[in-house]
């Protein structure tokens, strides 16, 4: 049980250079994601337009070199983030009981965080691996999987779940560096509802169109 | 006629063998301006003597009072029963040692703390008490008091997620203290001392951002804002002691 404690003063340097790089992973893939889903949602406006984005990022590499490096970022990511995640059964049962006990929003936010992200871990990486071992990207292809059925499904778990943790993660990243002060913290976090909510709403738009799309 | 007050509290005497960890209900007839103070002094008088909870200035002043009000941590005093509605619940603040009931021992938790964060003025001038006292911009006194204001009740800490599951953890209180340090001129440790103390995942890269501190504590002290210019200067004094040899 918790007694009297405050243990201080041992020095970690790495642990500072450790949180950048969380930071930084963190900021890396919300760029990401973000480009990812508006270049994604061309296939709105045509598939010709899609498929014309995806043969430039693959006729210059970016796709070959950028993909399994962000993928990297990812899986770094993912050991730095684990760090925070509390893996033993207690641990768990305690910041439930927490959330509970406070009924706070942001302390809310962090387990949406820690239960998004283990699902990220698997999804994404499914997903990654099946989209860069079948190149070249068209939209036909896309179309094809996500009329297949399960991939719909796939994707309607997967896109509101990133987007909510890439979304709090920004939130995340803007209070806990000072970016944002306390004065704007209100305003901030309705911004960041309205990035999400459209993104969310763009890879919806964006999966009815596969999933309309007369193939062939 | 004015509303029952129905009061869910903790009871649980560690000193006691046969005591066991218990709710127990209480009625009461909410009064004009009642708080929560004057509530559990009315209960511990009219209804049960052994109550313990902890009280001293009633006036959210000496920081003893904190405990868990219908889920947040909070002062007693500060409290107006017309602010919650008529089933209250009260808890001890977790995190710190309990006494009994409500009562938390949140004085060693702070000692220690001090001690352990170097809670005074590191200076190698000599003190010379006929001397006038040396000026210090207005500004910069003002900045330092609103850091000072912290009443040590403890809610910060006991609300914070990340001190609950990592013991380890300094917590938001201790960090606010550090900050008012290094804000202070006359403290002469360099970012280098005070990365020994707080630059580590105990310290403040160990804060996860949750900001429950800042949203209960009674006082309204400037915590986010505190956590953020920590976080951004021992970031900076991390990547100085790394790539500066
Ligand atoms: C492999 C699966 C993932 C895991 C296990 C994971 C884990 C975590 C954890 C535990 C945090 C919170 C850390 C803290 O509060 O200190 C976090 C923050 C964050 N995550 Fe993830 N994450 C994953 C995937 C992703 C992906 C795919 C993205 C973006 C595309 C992302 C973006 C972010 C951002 C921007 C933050 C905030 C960074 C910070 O607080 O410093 N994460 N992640
Ligand atoms: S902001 Fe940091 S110190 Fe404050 S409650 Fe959250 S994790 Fe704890
Ligand atoms: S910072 Fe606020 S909540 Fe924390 S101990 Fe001080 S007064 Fe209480
Ligand atoms: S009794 Fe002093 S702060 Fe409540």
């Amino acid at each position: 049980m918790s007694i009297s404690y405050v243990p201080v003063g041992k020095s970690g340097k790495w642990d500072g250079a450790m949180d950048w790089l969380q930071m930084l992973s963190g900021f890396s893939l919300i760029l990401f994601v973000w480009c990812h889903a508006i270049l994604e949602s061309s296939v709105v406006i045509s598939p010709d337009v899609m498929d014309a984005i995806g043969h430039f990022l693959e006729s210059t590499g970016m796709v070959q070199v950028g993909g399994p490096l962000i993928f990297l970022v990812f899986l770094s990511h993912f050991v730095l983030g684990a760090r925070k995640i509390p893996f033993r059964f207690d641990g768990q049962k305690t910041i439930w009981q927490h959330a509970k006990m406070l009924h706070h929003l942001d302390t809310w936010m962090w387990i949406v965080q820690i239960v998004s992200a283990m699902i990220i871990l698997i999804m994404a990486s499914i997903h990654m691996w099946v989209a860069l071992s079948d190149l070249p990207i068209t939209a036909a292809k896309s179309a094809a999987r996500i009329q297949g059925g399960y991939w719909a499904v796939f994707f309607l778990i997967l896109i509101p779940l990133v987007h909510l943790h890439v979304g709090i993660g920004f939130y995340r990243i803007g209070v806990k560096w000072g970016f944002v002060k306390d004065c704007n913290r209100a305003k901030f976090k309705k911004v960041v509802d309205v990035i999400v909510t459209a993104f969310v709403v763009l890879g919806l738009i964006t999966l009815a169109r596969y999933y309309f799309m007369s193939v062939n | 006629m004015s509303r029952l007050l129905k009061f869910n509290i903790f009871r649980y005497n560690p000193a006691d063998e046969v005591s066991e960890p218990h709710m127990e209900e209480f009625v009461l007839e909410e009064t004009d301006s009642m708080t929560l103070f004057i509530a559990l002094n009315r209960i511990r008088e009219e209804q049960d003597p052994s109550l313990q909870f902890d009280f001293c200035c009633r006036a959210g002043i000496c920081g003893s009072c904190g405990m868990v009000i219908n889920g947040r941590p909070g002062l007693a005093c500060h409290t107006k029963t017309k602010d919650l509605s008529g089933e209250i619940t009260l808890l001890p603040l977790p995190v710190y040692k309990l006494v009994g009931d409500l009562s938390v021992d949140t004085g060693s938790w702070f000692r220690e703390m001090y001690t352990k964060t170097e809670s005074w003025i590191h200076t190698t001038k000599t003190f010379d008490p006929t001397a006038i006292e040396e000026r210090m911009d207005n500004k910069q006194a003002v900045d330092i008091y609103e850091l000072e204001r912290c009443v040590e009740c403890g809610c910060c800490v006991a609300a914070c997620g990340t001190a609950r599951m990592r013991e380890d953890f300094i917590g938001a209180a201790a960090l606010n203290r550090v900050a008012r340090f290094l804000i202070d001129p006359r403290d002469q440790r360099t970012e280098n001392d005070y990365y020994e103390i707080i630059g580590n995942d105990m310290g403040i890269f160990g804060c996860m951002g949750l900001l429950a501190c800042e949203d209960v504590c009674p006082k309204h002290l400037p915590l986010q804002n505190q956590l953020g210019f920590l976080r951004r200067k021992m970031g900076i004094t991390s990547l100085k002691k790394i790539f500066k040899k």
